[in-house]
């Protein structure tokens, strides 16, 4: 599969520390090209295609799917998976509504742009990964306490959207608030529920 | 999403290479992803439908901001949140990360780079349909100028009048950016002013002067005190998700006395490319930014505008966030 | 407890009343016969000790957690996914289809062609696929060849009513009255009385319901003798009558479930033509069959809100009686007739005449959306008004009261303005300095809410302490398990958590679909029924144990029963059951629910009038509803109302190409829903000065008026009067900038 991020990453430190981290700044791309061809010119460029085996980090498990290069991971998720992960939503499939968040490498990402075979080696983590009916984070259970859903279907993605922020700012305005959400979508007017839900949340978690 | 075979070089060369074969349709070529943000979703309503995605994320060197007395250079895998979270960018180039702070949502931005911001293909909706074969997709018709083109071009448009959708564009259009790019004729720097084409000019298929083998490697901007004093302002329609109906991206050099040594002004979400006012620049200079000044301002700056039937809307729209921005900017 | 109940039934005495049913979505009135006596009632709004309280939602964990599973997380064994092969025309004969291509592609199992052969609407089905994937799926429909005649097509309401145009359904007229009411003679002879006179064209988008849920279900059929279907439905009894003809299957041998879903809006009733698909590709491949809408199909097959044109003249005198309306309806609901409340709407006019005409364009037939009608009359009867009264100079809010009879809105009216801060308003529409102007508006509305019989409600207590409420409706997000728990657990003295609901499946007691707010009316009354009577049968067992008092003497209070002085615990109860336990069975009950709700919605907004932009700063909406189930859900359901005609007022508008004949914004990202950075301050009321001891419906009522509200604002702020929705932008710029194009105060 691909090359691990752990990989990638220990080359480019590796390499700016060859360089010198102060004098990388003004040697710009030229000096990066050379390096990076002399190193891996020899390298053979992975090919896939057709129906791929994809190893998958879910809520902490390695899950294994066998999907096509445009399988997107939201439907490798769901659909792809036994026993499945449902708690991101389809819903507009383009990236504009946030049903589908999922943290990716700990940072909210929308699940329908992103394809399988480009998640391999990163932590995914779905609502599901964040607790359960009986252990709620405190997101969740804020959810809960200030009703902040009614049908239910964009609930896991601003769940998940609110969880990750709050790692970010643990202690948020209801301006912050709203910008954090603003790529997540409600239809039955669950907003201002929302927002307060996010603010006890934080408030909870005694940040 | 038509079916399409995913390869990962490890380095440029390899990807150039990886993008070469180009079937008979240009929307059928490889092409290379990043963030995929824009990409997947012209494959998912068919717009692209290519045969081959290459994948730039495990080339090395490609991801990093970095700072110093000259400026500025940004990989261009660098994602949009990256860049506007950059402490460096926010003090030296505020009207960068203002900018990309206002591109779509968090999660694209977690995702988005800004090399492919700056290839984002139009959004006008008659593009954006499948059924609908428009000028830019190898038609004969910008079924635009004379539908329903409210979000369309009023300046530079003709005979396809989308507009172009990057934010990050006409800022570092203003702020003197170049590109650097490599393909199978190899490398080159591309000064950001002459990247994008008119669909007058340029292929009509395409919204810059990109060969399919071409790959944006990094970002280069200038260090100036045009860009200390920078901003961006966008309009939306809809605050919390939106593609700009206008913007103004603006730098200025003060002199003395409070009067303009030097503007850069540049309209986006009204033009094919991002687009530039020497005019209205040139007028600047010298005087000091009272309201009669940047009345005046905006009206140059939207003098070449000539509105399609829905749109005219955008003229009074572009001026005021002309005249705010340079008000803006001034007090930074 | 409350009142004497019934020890035993008795032959009752029937009385004849009229109730709403809802078929497709709308109400329809019928008259039933139902038993004419009182039972026990809810008692005092204030005297509940679970309901009229804050409940959180019983489902509200599985939900925030993921693990709720809704109609489109099913996945069985083998299930194949369908695809929908849409028109890309708006008006085409269909000539040939060739599957030849698309069979052969490896994964799919089955395609067949849609039943129409003539479409009239661009996104109309055409064929459809089953595949293990949808992106096979996907595949599949791009290899299919179909030939079209294509036709002459028109989709824009102003250009279906010239005689000229092409005819949407051939040998039919474009345009087609619907009705007529009042005199005409008398109310032109009134305008000459009046001091001034508006008059106006208004005209509201389509906007589409844009469930986050698509449209869709799971048909599990596997070749054998029955099927279950997984459909993601406002009415659980709506589908399986229809799909085992489909499937050639006897009716009780089809089962739907309903267990968790994605929003309806009143979209949502029947079989509908993608589950006739499904059942039609699952019983051709013996398979299970998930068949989604995508998002696109969601927009161009869906339903979607009837949009409306209408021309109002109105006469007002000075002292802001009005006495004069004429009203032209124009119903734009593309194939289908739509749907408009009659002018004058709510209001008191005096002598009125309207005409109500539907205008067909080519485009798929609106649907029921949540107060089908209303928010459009109420939109351009509410700008009509604004307009009277700034022509006059009179207060909006004190205009309004004079022009309504019903009292319920004079208090509300007073309640919203004092709550907005009314007195901060500039009377004078642009009057405010600086280029962000604040203005306020305000509106009001009605609906029914009523309920009727068509539910029937199952509670076994069961001897090991387990107290299920069984019936086969559905929860749309409006909180339905939670007071069905609510109501029983209240009546037997216990707590919500004592009690599970069983609800979403056919196979359990009948339920009406959820249109027209009925839902609470008709299923809460049934379930008091069914829980008095639980709580009777479990009387007369514990009795003998508390000195033969009479069951209705027997208190269940604080998880204990007592009675004579004597007390037990429930569990202690329990024993007293026989080892089946007690089942009882719940009827509707005229006497428990009541109908016409009122509410009143104010709004402030900021403009920026060099941009056009409209900021929403504050909406307030009270609304009355006789007892409150839950006062926490109810409080969302009014702010979703509020949000919902927000929508409408400023962004949400489906947009048709004249040319192509298609909709040019069949996604989230050109349809612009409101998200987190539009929201104002909101505070949803609920009016307590109501004191009805009877459940009536809210969900209708609190949408209604909010778009009235926010448009007079707007129009307070800037003086600029935008009679078409959405207010965006462009619309308030060219207002500002051609005083003549749109009228200006």
């Amino acid at each position: 599969m691909t090359k691990s991020r752990e990989d990638h990453d220990a080359g480019r430190r590796r390499f700016l520390k060859g360089m010198g981290i102060a004098g990388a700044g003004a040697a710009i791309a030229d000096h990066l090209w050379t390096e990076v061809e002399a190193e891996e010119a020899t390298a053979t460029p992975e090919t896939l295609s057709g129906s791929v085996k994809v190893v998958l980090d879910v809520n902490g498990k390695q899950r294994e799917a066998q999907v096509e290069p445009r399988t997107t991971l939201l439907n490798t998720l769901r659909n792809h998976l036994d026993p499945a992960v449902t708690g991101p939503k389809l819903v507009c499939d383009v990236g504009t509504c946030g049903a589908c968040t999922v943290l990716l490498d700990g940072k909210p990402v929308y699940s329908c742009l992103v394809l399988a075979v480009d998640a391999t080696n990163k932590k995914i983590t779905t609502v599901e990964g964040l607790g359960t009916p009986e252990n709620p984070n405190a997101v969740q259970a804020a959810f809960v306490e200030q009703d902040a859903l009614m049908c239910g279907f964009c609930t896991p993605g601003f769940v998940t959207t609110i969880s990750a922020y709050l790692k970010k700012n643990p202690n948020p305005s209801l301006a912050e608030v709203k910008e954090a959400c603003k790529g997540n979508f409600c239809r039955c007017g669950t907003y201002p529920r929302v927002f307060d839900a996010a603010l006890a949340a934080a408030k909870s978690t005694g940040a | 999403m038509k079916a399409f075979e995913w390869s990962n070089p490890a380095n440029i060369n390899e990807a150039v290479k990886m993008l070469l074969p180009s079937t008979g349709d240009v929307d059928e070529s490889p092409r290379p992803i990043a963030g995929g943000q824009d990409l997947l979703t012209t494959m998912k309503d068919y717009t692209s439908r290519p045969v081959r995605l290459v994948n730039l994320k495990n080339i090395r060197g490609l991801n990093s901001i970095t700072l110093n007395a000259k400026g500025l250079t940004i990989g261009a895998l660098v994602t949009l949140s990256e860049l506007e979270e950059h402490a460096g960018v926010r003090k030296s180039f505020p009207g960068l990360a203002e900018a990309a702070h206002s591109i779509a949502t968090p999660q694209i931005r977690n995702l988005g780079t800004v090399g492919g911001n700056l290839c984002q293909r139009p959004r006008c909706w008659y593009f954006r349909l499948e059924e609908v074969i428009c000028l830019k997709k190898g038609g004969s018709e910008c079924y635009a100028a004379s539908g329903e083109n409210k979000y369309n071009a009023i300046i530079g448009g003709g005979p396809s009048y989308i507009v172009h959708p990057s934010d990050l564009a006409p800022m570092l259009v203003a702020l003197g950016a170049t590109v650097n790019v490599t393909g199978a004729a190899g490398k080159r720097v591309i000064p950001l002013d002459k990247f994008f084409t008119l669909p007058s000019e340029g292929n009509i298929r395409r919204e810059n002067v990109l060969k399919n083998d071409d790959i944006i490697t990094q970002i280069n901007v200038p260090a100036s005190a045009l860009a200390a004093k920078s901003t961006y302002l966008k309009f939306k329609e809809r605050e919390s998700l939106d593609f700009a109906l206008a913007s103004a991206a603006v730098a200025l050099r003060m002199g003395p006395n409070e009067a303009v040594r030097e503007a850069r002004i540049v309209l986006g979400g009204v033009a094919p490319i991002p687009w530039r006012v020497p005019a209205a620049e040139k007028f600047l200079v010298g005087k000091k930014l009272t309201p009669d000044v940047l009345a005046e301002t905006a009206k140059i700056a939207l003098t070449e505008a000539k509105p399609l039937e829905k749109n005219a809307y955008k003229v009074p729209l572009t001026q005021t966030l002309v005249r705010r921005a340079l008000a803006k900017a001034a007090s930074v | 407890m409350q009142q004497q109940p019934q020890a035993q039934p008795t032959p009752k005495p029937k009385k004849k009343v009229r109730v709403p049913r809802v078929v497709n979505g709308v109400e329809q009135m019928v008259e039933i016969e139902v038993d004419d006596e009182a039972g026990p009632g809810w008692g005092p709004n204030d005297k509940h000790k679970l309901l009229n309280k804050r409940q959180t939602r019983v489902d509200g964990p599985l939900k925030a957690t993921g693990v709720a599973r809704y109609t489109y997380d099913q996945r069985l064994p083998g299930m194949l996914v369908a695809r929908i092969l849409r028109s890309p025309h708006a008006h085409a004969r269909i000539t040939k289809i060739d599957t030849d291509a698309a069979a052969k592609i490896p994964g799919v199992k089955a395609i067949i062609p849609a039943p129409l052969s003539e479409v009239r609407f661009a996104g109309a089905p055409v064929a459809a696929v089953a595949a293990t994937t949808p992106e096979i799926a996907g595949d599949a429909l791009r290899a299919i060849k179909v030939t079209y005649e294509v036709l002459p097509h028109v989709v824009h309401a102003h250009a279906a009513i010239r005689p000229d145009a092409p005819k949407v359904v051939e040998k039919e007229e474009n345009l087609k009255e619907a009705g007529k009411n009042g005199d005409p003679q008398k109310a032109e002879a009134a305008f000459a009385n009046a001091d001034e006179i508006v008059e106006g064209e208004y005209i509201t988008a389509r906007i589409h319901h844009a469930c986050l849920e698509t449209h869709g279900m799971v048909v599990d059929y596997r070749g054998g003798d029955t099927a279950t279907i997984y459909a993601s439905t406002q009415g659980t009894f709506t589908i399986h009558g229809d799909a085992a003809k489909e499937l050639g299957l006897t009716e009780s041998a089809v089962t739907t479930t309903v267990e968790h879903m994605g929003g309806g809006f009143g979209s949502k009733f029947g079989l509908g033509l993608e589950g006739m698909l499904a059942c039609r590709l699952s019983k051709q491949t013996k398979t299970p069959v998930k068949l989604m809408f995508t998002r696109y199909d969601e927009f161009v097959m869906a339903g979607n809100r009837s949009g409306s044109w209408q021309k109002l003249k109105a006469g007002v005198k000075k002292d802001g009686t009005i006495i004069a309306l004429q009203a032209r309806q124009y119903r734009l609901g593309g194939l289908g007739p739509g749907s408009q409340a009659g002018q004058p709407f709510i209001y008191r006019m005096g002598d009125t005449y309207r005409e109500v005409y539907a205008l067909h364009t080519n485009e798929d037939s609106s649907v029921a959306m949540r107060a089908p009608g209303f928010p459009q009359a109420s939109f351009a009867v509410e700008s009509l008004v604004d307009e009277l009264a700034y022509k006059i100079k009179m207060d909006p809010v004190e205009f309004r009261i004079k022009n309504l009879r019903d009292e319920v809105y004079h208090r509300q009216l007073r309640r919203g303005a004092q709550e907005i801060g009314w007195s901060r308003r500039n009377p004078v529409a642009g009057g405010n300095a600086g280029p962000f102007k604040r203005g306020m508006g305000c509106a009001v509305g009605a609906w029914g809410g009523a309920g009727n019989d068509q539910c029937k409600v199952d509670v076994t207590i069961s001897r090991d302490g387990s107290i299920v409420v069984a019936v086969g409706t559905q929860d749309l997000g409006t909180g339905t398990r939670t007071y069905t728990r609510a109501i029983v657990a209240e009546e037997l003295g216990l707590t919500i958590k004592d009690v599970q609901e069983r609800i979403g499946n056919s196979k359990l007691g009948n339920a009406n679909p959820s249109g027209g707010s009925t839902t609470a009316p008709s299923l809460a009354p049934s379930v008091k029924d069914a829980a008095i009577k639980a709580r009777m049968m479990m009387a007369e067992r514990v009795a003998p144990l508390l000195g033969n008092p009479k069951p209705e003497e027997v208190v269940f209070a604080d998880g204990k029963v007592s009675a004579n002085g004597k007390s037990m615990s429930w569990q202690q109860a329990l024993a007293a059951l026989p080892a089946g336990g007690i089942t009882s069975h719940g009827v509707w009950r005229t006497d428990l629910q009541s109908r016409g709700v009122h509410g009143v919605c104010f709004a402030e907004v900021e403009v920026d009038v060099e941009t056009g932009h409209v900021k929403p700063i504050k909406m307030v909406h009270i609304q009355d509803g006789g007892l409150p189930l839950n006062r926490l859900t109810m409080e969302s359901q009014i702010n979703g109302g509020m949000i919902q005609s927000l929508g409408m007022a400023l962004w949400e508008g489906r947009v048709m190409d004249a040319h192509l004949g298609m909709q040019l914004n069949p996604g989230f990202g050109d349809y612009k829903l409101p998200g987190s950075l539009e929201m104002p301050e909101m505070v949803p009321i609920i009016d307590d000065d109501d004191k009805r001891e009877a459940v009536i419906g809210i969900a209708e009522g609190c949408i209604i008026p909010a778009l009235g509200a926010l448009v007079n604002a707007v129009f307070n702020a800037t003086g600029v009067r935008v009679r078409e929705t959405p207010v965006t932008p462009d619309k308030i710029l060219m207002g500002l900038m051609n005083p003549n194009v749109l009228s200006r105060g």
